[in-house]
């Protein structure tokens, strides 16, 4: 479900959170329609997590306001409460208690009890793949097994918005890959997911995806509309010995339209403006003076990393910042 | 009023929930397990034992120099109520000063020679007491019980000397002050321990656990979990503390229970009216808990903070030392302590079987101090929840 012609739950509108002197979120707006998979990218103390909280009901806005599931985060944050799931970028479930017990006491935290309790535990635990390890203590599990728990402790009560901050933080590439084929299958199921997380390739999964710079949003769409917008043009894989050069570096930064290159691994990445005449050719003849041996070029895409690189150097640029990595902007 | 009825059942399944999950996490570790039931009845025990005021046998070495039936029926009559018991006798002042600075007695009574002859014509005599006053208790019981019993023959004698004068049978114009120790006749000092340990083992106890209870959850990361549930902030406290009420009456049933078996301790009042004191107090030991967990971010912090409270809450409380010792400017501050009251009702109640109106000022001020830690604690606590 893509939550296109579905209707909006979360509508957050002027969201701001002053800590004292400090902005961590500053006048957000955004809306988020049932069933999208909404991913919230930033470095971290980008105000991810602050936006987050808000949502949920835990911390008050200082200015602006949110409606969240029918409720205003401002007014009403006890009624969005039941009708939300959060996963927190911690571990949140008592270790020392078994899966089973920890499932039974969020359970009866949102007012669910007896047999009704124990069937929804079933299922969520089938959901997630996990009916054999009811019986197990929490303490004892390996971290993917943990979120897995965690997002069944949080769709327990069938919340229609789940909350998840940083979820994967931490876990191994595998358990990563399972814990987002689940929320795409939660997603499907009509329940809108709002995660956050600094793994840029985790964002592809998501419907939109929201860039938070210093407390701003400072880009919101998805994943394709923000490759086409912010990173426009081409991107080549150059491999080959001897490109650690400083020379082929710089060869590659004086091509015509050329906007940023990037160490690879053994090999280098050249992003090229929309309107660059450069091709593999012109590359290879580029770099025939400096480098041994003949090197390998291949047509590349872009990521959304090279979106948030992108954005965060626009950012910078527009605010007259200095630019610490040394690659100009766009 | 179908609403209000669910609403209130859903409370009802909140709490059940928290409870559940308090007593799970608690009792999946054995050691606290242990900490809370098996241990308090060894220290119990221990303390019992190991604190003994009682001033009873106290050494006596007798130097008679008179020899005579008078002295001697004198000597056995001082000893005969068991406070001070006889060593093996001296010859001489010196040889008893000796025995009294080896340590061998505490107690040394001379009667000088010519005592019988001198209390025969009926002059004044004179018999002198050397005590060891290395031990103020001990030493002031054994001078209070040679003096009693001097004053009490001197009286004697001088009432037969009326009566041989005056040819008949006269009262003498005199009081007698006679200390008669109510309740603990004994002086048993495990009698009066008991109640004492049992409170200090009631505030270590329950203080200490509620006080790492919820310092746990904010330094694991569940209490941002439970944050987003809709429970509500009383619910959570309520069912936080109220095992550890429950375990502080366990424990308390245990401590009496084994004091009244192993050491005596009589319970002369109604069980009813010692559990009110006893929860009452609990209000106290858990609400201070819960407060300084709300200001500890970690389980150490709570830890400690609950150790500088507890410490001075047990000395300024009359349990090992008695609140009519302490310098004048310090009493005024036990006022303000919990313990005290539980331990001058619990006293009361089980060892004199005062009923509800003699210790309905104490139980009026634990409960006063409960409710208002409690306000205080939950204030804090929903400031740290929300």
């Amino acid at each position: 479900m893509t939550g296109a012609g579905e209707p909006t739950v979360i509508e957050v509108a002027g969201l701001t959170r002053r800590f004292g002197r400090f902005t961590a979120v500053d006048h957000v707006d955004f809306s988020v329609r049932r069933g999208e998979i909404f991913g919230y990218l930033g470095a971290n103390g980008a105000g991810k997590s602050t936006t987050i909280r808000m949502l949920c009901g835990l911390l008050a806005p200082t200015e602006g306001d949110a409606v969240v599931a029918g409720f205003r985060v401002s007014t009403e944050p006890e009624r969005i409460k039941r009708r939300i799931g959060y996963m927190s970028q911690r571990f949140s479930l008592y270790p020392d208690l078994r899966v089973r017990h920890n499932l039974e006491f969020f359970g009866g935290a949102y007012g669910l009890w007896g047999r009704h309790l124990a069937g929804r535990i079933d299922e969520v635990l089938a959901r997630v793949g996990l009916q054999d390890l009811d019986d197990s203590v929490t303490h004892a599990l390996p971290g993917g097994i943990r979120q897995r728990v965690a997002l069944a402790a949080a769709i327990l009560h069938q919340p229609d918005i789940v909350f998840l901050d940083e979820p994967t933080a931490g876990v191994d590439p595998v358990a990563r890959r399972n814990f987002w084929s689940l929320i795409r299958t939660l997603s499907e199921a009509g329940t809108t997911i709002f995660v956050t997380t600094h793994y840029m390739d985790e964002a592809e999964y998501c419907n939109r995806v929201g860039l938070m710079v210093a407390g701003r949003l400072a880009a919101l769409d998805t994943p394709a509309a923000l490759k086409a917008r912010h990173v426009p043009g081409r991107v080549w894989m150059i491999r080959g010995p001897s490109l650690g050069r400083p020379e082929a570096r710089q060869r590659l930064a004086a091509l015509p339209g050329a906007i940023q290159v990037q160490t690879m691994g053994a090999g280098l990445r050249l992003r090229l403006s929309a309107d660059s005449p450069v091709d593999a050719d012109t590359i290879r003849r580029a770099l025939a003076t400096v480098v041994d041996q003949p090197v390998e070029v291949e047509a590349d895409e872009a990521t959304l990393e090279d979106v948030f690189l992108a954005v965060v150097d626009a950012d910078a640029w527009r605010r007259g910042t200095a630019i610490a990595r040394g690659e100009g902007p766009p | 009023m179908t609403d209000r009825r669910a609403a209130l059942w859903t409370l009802l399944v909140q709490l059940r929930a928290v409870f559940i999950k308090e007593v799970r996490e608690t009792s999946q570790d054995r050691r606290v397990v242990f900490l809370l039931t098996v241990a308090p009845f060894i220290q119990l025990l221990v303390f019992g034992f190991a604190i003994n005021l009682d001033v009873d046998h106290v050494p006596t070495v007798v130097v008679d120099l008179d020899g005579s039936p008078e002295g001697r029926e004198m000597v056995q009559a001082m000893l005969a109520d068991g406070t001070l018991a006889a060593t093996s006798p001296a010859s001489s002042v010196q040889e008893a000063e000796a025995m009294l600075e080896h340590g061998d007695a505490a107690v040394a009574i001379v009667v000088p020679p010519g005592f019988a002859r001198d209390l025969a014509r009926g002059e004044p005599t004179e018999m002198q007491v050397l005590l060891d006053g290395t031990d103020p208790s001990r030493s002031g019981v054994a001078s209070g019980a040679v003096s009693r019993y001097l004053g009490e023959r001197g009286l004697d004698l001088a009432r037969q000397r009326l009566a041989a004068a005056t040819g008949g049978e006269r009262r003498l114009p005199s009081v007698e002050v006679r200390p008669r120790l109510l309740f603990n006749p004994r002086l048993s000092s495990a009698i009066y321990m008991v109640p004492g340990i049992a409170g200090m083992l009631l505030l270590i106890i329950t203080t200490l656990i509620t006080a790492m209870g919820l310092a746990r959850e904010q330094e694991v990361g569940t209490l941002e979990q439970v944050r987003v549930t809709p429970l509500p902030t009383p619910v959570l406290m309520v069912g936080k503390v109220s095992p550890f009420i429950l375990v502080g009456l366990i424990d308390v049933t245990l401590a009496i229970a084994a004091g009244a078996t192993v050491f005596d301790v009589p319970i002369r009042g109604s069980m009813a009216l010692f559990y009110a004191l006893t929860a009452a107090f609990l209000l106290n030991t858990v609400g201070m808990g819960l407060f300084i967990s709300t200001i500890s971010q970690t389980q150490q912090q709570a830890f400690i903070g609950a150790f500088m409270l507890i410490l001075p809450g047990l000395l300024l409380s009359g349990t090992l030392t008695p609140i009519h010792a302490m310098p004048g400017w310090l009493q005024p501050i036990t006022l303000l302590n919990p313990l005290r009251y539980f331990l001058e009702g619990v006293r009361a109640v089980l060892l004199e079987g005062a009923r509800l109106d003699d210790v309905a000022f104490q139980l009026g001020m634990l409960s006063l101090y409960g409710v208002a830690i409690l306000v205080a604690a939950s204030i804090r606590f929903r400031k740290t929840v929300a």
